[in-house]
């Protein structure tokens, strides 16, 4: 083969290959200094009141620093966000900011040195605005000492009533497992569907049984450094008494996806509902007649056993890149979503709690639930992180899940199922 | 004329833009896939080598690995075998009804050109509890399982929906070769053995099954090597729940890769997918080789 | 003539026989239509409708939910990237194919049966043993997110298929045609250009005809490979309807019936030369 001939050969691969690139081109022509951000849902297509509050503050971002920033939304679906965001990390492309759950989703992103420390910034430069924040919110942003993310909101999670089922059950608003199952069955006794909880959305289950594990007293932290067991008396416990409480969810609850688990409570066909506090706009925005009817309260304590007033909180948080040649147009971004603006309208419109002290939120414009979950806050004694996201890996998490549902379905005894989650431990975690 | 045809530098051009790209597309990823299923890793740690420990762990102690090749070899056998069957029934049906063949046809076959992504979305709420078909169902008081969320048994009945949404989605496909073949028959041949007396049934067992043998083959590689890279009904109806009953190869395979980032452990699984698929093919090569011995 | 008369006779009877078979292809084409149809009703109703009667016909047209859906989902686009890049693919890979396929099936060399089975092999490979390697490799090229990304592997991966048909159809060719062409002064390449092309339209109808249809209803590639929201193919941005906290179901067929109503539409305008396309495509392979 002469030269030639592979130079022509070359030829026709790489004319086949300019064809082609002409299509994927894209050109920036603005002087602003240009950012990306990563966000997991459709700033367009969204029926979720937080992501259009999002897209509100994008929009403020661009033309507040018109001809000085300018910020691009990369938006992918929640499935697929990390994978691109991995993708796009391993190109040497991470976008200037990107939203990120905690846990063990943030360490693998802080870890592989994708995420800027704040400390400085926070404590230093910015003072006034590290400030504003409420205490101890950077709790699970902290990495040694160093704080990685800024949170912009966060959701906890309770029991939601139809208080008329309640009276004509006669039954009182339960504090404790044992008069949460008599509830239960008074109400079953007067026809309706006690709880409804979605087994098809396999962290709707995973919550009920992360609040049942906490109240039982089982200590992660302990768990992580194997100074504790997946299959010790406790988790055991917990999974027995999911499996009791699981008989009085609706009889469709294995197939129903978590949409259909809350309207089962809009629509008064269920009595109560475990979820997060995102779902109150969707109560709401389904069936406006429901807010007068639907109570709030938290998740009942085990007698004898751990601190009932500990709650599942979760926070959204922003991390930097670690590369990025944009510090100043990203710290602006960031301040706008936490700023008084967004942080009225996460909770007066998105149903999920401010991150900042001293905000005047009209609670005549916010949707009542959000008085009774914040009104709980107030007595809470501590927080935890949805199970499936305070583990030691993804993997992990999903692992707990599945073995939950697995529970549920009577396909695994308690013992069978959290014996699944210990080997996984003793294979992946604690080697 | 002998002369042009041996132009080495045209068959060089010719050759050259096809084989340049599979190298770089297809042979060079696959021995960059067999490399890392020898490493630990992930996204964004570089590959370490670590020897077999990927097989180690995915062949001894992976139980979703486990249930996915079940699944996928479930899959495979229940396809080969009901598309064929049923295939064949309706090219035998339609080439012998006096009217309508084609619009029948045409029906069978529509699903095959349409998207299995679209197909798996509108299953997924056919088969959900609350809206589909248990609420149809419940009018004449019968009272549907939960289609994709029961897992008793060895083969789960969710498994069994999608092999069977498949199989409602891709028979027209063999139902078509059948037709092709069978309509390729002579008339003449049908003619003389009515003539001599032999009934319908006679004339498929003597004449039709036998010519349409090695259109058999034929399908049933399609249909073996097509169910072991199933992926799009299952990642759009249960996504491989509950609690992983409903896996397969391939969408392991994808959650192992994207959704935990393990790279080299989910190559390790596209390895022994790829060597499933090299032997099925194979093992059918065997049999194309038998048929024409015997024909 | 006369046995054709007979065969009509024959066949003109309405055995039970018949009437059973025909029963049983009447069921199963509802069993076909049916789903179809539901989709088509689900997508007409509102959420709260759907919920509470989803096999009824829907009370109000809710055209709506196509408007938003064509708008939301930004469908419009989606038809367009997919549409592009099954175009530009199904091109090149006719076009390299072509070559390829007339350099084995009607050159003269060595090692042309030996490329052919080379290619073949290519059919055999699922295209989930190259995911990885292929998107660790354009990760780091930065093409993970261009159409171009996908561009390639379909290319490739709709090689074998195109120049196993295609051999077949060089091969069939009457050799007579390009002697004489030879005898008049033609070129290899004027040979391929001027004669084989044009002679193999049936190959390219057929091939052409799988490759983009397999190519427009590709998932998983183009789910992994596409990020950015204005470069999403149809079945990707379908999946997208599937929300996190909530997921609008009336939209989401709403936007299914969108993206599969080209599709339907050319079938039944073509329906017989697609099936009988397709058919010879699959007999040969």
């Amino acid at each position: 083969m002469s030269k030639k001939k592979w130079i022509s050969a070359a030829l026709t691969m790489t004319m086949a290959m300019g064809m082609l690139s002409g299509a994927a081109v894209t050109v920036h022509a603005d002087d602003a200094e240009e950012i990306t951000w990563m966000f997991w849902d459709d700033l367009e297509a969204t029926e979720d009141l937080i992501t259009k509050g999002y897209k509100e503050i994008i929009d403020r971002y661009n033309t507040e620093y018109e001809g000085k920033y300018h910020v691009t939304p990369i938006t992918t679906n929640l499935e697929e966000y990390d994978g691109k965001l991995n993708a796009l990390i391993a190109a040497g492309q991470t976008p200037d900011c990107y939203i990120c759950n905690p846990g063990p989703n943030m360490d693998v992103y802080v870890n592989a040195g994708a995420a800027a420390d704040l400390t400085d910034i926070l404590t230093n430069q910015e003072a006034d605005w590290y400030a504003t924040f409420t205490d101890g919110i950077f709790e699970r942003m902290t990495y040694d000492g160093k704080i990685m993310a800024i949170p912009t909101n966060f959701a906890a999670a309770c029991v939601y009533y139809n208080t008329e089922i309640f009276e004509e059950a006669g039954v009182e608003v339960p504090t404790t497992y044992d008069e949460l199952l008599a509830v239960c069955q008074k109400i079953k006794d007067a026809g309706y569907t006690p709880i409804s909880c979605s087994a098809g959305t396999a962290w709707c289950l995973s919550m009920v049984a992360g609040y049942l594990c906490d109240r039982q007293g089982v200590d992660l932290n302990a768990i992580a450094s194997h100074e504790a067991n997946w299959t010790d008396e406790a988790c055991v416990a917990a999974g027995e008494k999911l499996k009791e409480l699981s008989q009085y969810f609706q009889e469709t609850a294995a197939g129903d996806s978590n949409d259909q688990a809350t309207a089962n409570l809009y629509n008064g066909e269920a009595a109560m509902l475990i979820q997060g506090s995102w779902a109150i706009a969707q109560i709401n925005g389904s069936n406006p007649e429901f807010e007068s009817k639907c109570g709030v309260f938290q998740f009942p304590g085990i007698e004898g056993a751990n601190d009932p007033n500990r709650m599942i909180v979760k926070t959204d948080n922003l991390l930097m890149s670690s590369t990025t040649e944009h510090q100043d147009a990203v710290i602006a971004l960031m301040k706008m979503f936490t700023d008084e603006t967004a942080q009225k309208y996460t909770a007066e419109v998105g149903g999920k709690f401010p991150i900042i002290k001293d905000i005047e939120i009209d609670y005549e414009a916010a949707p009542a639930q959000l008085k009774y979950v914040q009104d709980i806050m107030a007595n809470a004694t501590g927080t935890f992180g949805f199970y499936n996201e305070s583990l030691a890996s993804v993997e992990a998490g999903d692992c707990f899940d599945n073995a939950m549902v697995d529970v549920f379905l009577g396909n695994q005894t308690p013992e069978e199922a959290f014996q699944t989650v210990q080997t996984f431990y003793e294979d992946n975690v604690w080697e | 004329m002998d002369k042009i045809l041996r132009n080495k530098k045209a068959i060089f051009i010719f050759i050259a833009p096809a084989f340049l790209m599979f190298v770089v597309i297809l042979v060079i990823p696959i021995f960059q896939m067999v490399y890392y299923s020898f490493c630990d890793y992930a996204a964004l740690t570089p590959p370490k080598f670590t020897g077999l420990a990927n097989y180690k762990k995915l062949l001894f102690k992976d139980a979703t690995f486990r249930i996915a090749l079940k699944n996928s070899i479930f899959f495979m056998i229940f396809s080969a075998i009901s598309q064929q069957v049923v295939g064949l029934m309706l090219a035998v049906f339609l080439t012998n009804i006096p009217r309508g063949r084609n619009v029948f046809k045409n029906i069978y076959y529509l699903p095959c050109v349409l998207s299995s992504a679209a197909l798996g979305l509108l299953w997924a709420f056919m088969f959900n509890p609350k809206i589909g078909l248990n609420q149809f169902l419940a009018k004449f008081g019968i009272k549907g399982p939960m289609w994709l969320m029961e897992s008793k048994g060895f083969i789960v009945l969710p498994m069994w929906v999608i092999a069977f949404v498949a199989l409602w989605q891709y028979v027209g496909q063999n139902m078509m070769l059948y037709m092709a073949q069978i309509t390729g028959i002579s008339r003449d041949v049908y003619e003389a053995a009515y003539i001599d007396g032999a009934s319908k049934v006679k004339a498929f067992r003597y004449i039709t099954m036998p010519l349409v043998k090695p259109m058999i083959v034929t399908s049933l590689s399609l249909n073996c090597i097509g169910s072991l890279k199933f992926f799009d009904l299952v990642y759009n109806m249960t996504q491989g729940g509950p609690n992983h009953r409903t896996e397969v190869l391939a969408t392991q395979l994808y959650a192992e890769g994207f959704d935990y980032f393990k790279y080299g452990y989910a190559s390790a699984i596209s390895v022994i997918l790829l060597i499933l698929c090299l032997v099925v093919t194979l093992l059918v090569k065997k049999v194309i080789k038998v048929e024409t011995y015997e024909a | 003539m006369g046995e054709k008369i007979t065969v009509k006779k024959h066949s003109k009877k309405l055995s039970p026989v018949v009437i059973a078979v025909y029963v049983i292809l009447v069921i199963l084409a509802v069993i076909y239509i049916a789903p179809l149809l539901w989709m088509l009703s689900v997508s007409l109703k509102d959420n709260a409708e759907l919920m509470a009667a989803p096999f009824a016909f829907p009370k109000a047209m809710q055209l709506a939910n196509y408007a938003e859906a064509w708008t939301l989902g930004k469908l419009g686009k989606a038809l367009l990237n997919s549409a592009l890049v099954c175009g530009v693919t199904l091109f090149i890979s006719m076009f390299f194919g072509a070559m390829a396929a007339f350099a084995i099936g009607r050159m003269r060399w060595k090692f042309a049966e030996g490329m052919h089975t080379f290619f073949l092999i290519g059919m055999m490979v699922p295209v989930h043993c190259i995911l990885i390697p292929l998107f660790v490799r354009f990760a780091k090229l930065g093409m993970t997110n261009s159409r171009i990304g996908l561009m390639l592997p379909y290319i490739t991966f709709s090689l074998p298929m195109t120049i196993f048909l295609l051999t077949g159809f060089f091969k069939s060719m009457p050799g007579e045609l390009f002697e004489a062409a030879a005898i008049d002064g033609c070129g290899i390449y004027r040979c391929f250009f001027r004669i084989a092309l044009p002679l193999c339209r049936t190959g390219f109808f057929v091939s052409g005809l799988m490759t983009f249809i397999n190519n427009w209803n590709e998932l998983l590639l183009a789910m992994v490979f596409i990020s950015d929201s204005e470069k999403k193919t149809l079945p990707v941005t379908l999946t997208y309807f599937v929300g996190p906290y909530a997921t609008n179901y009336v939209q989401m067929f709403a936007a299914i019936i969108i993206a599969i109503a080209p599709t339907v539409m050319v079938y039944c305008l073509f329906s017989n030369q697609i099936v009988e396309g397709l058919t010879t495509g699959a007999v040969k392979g």
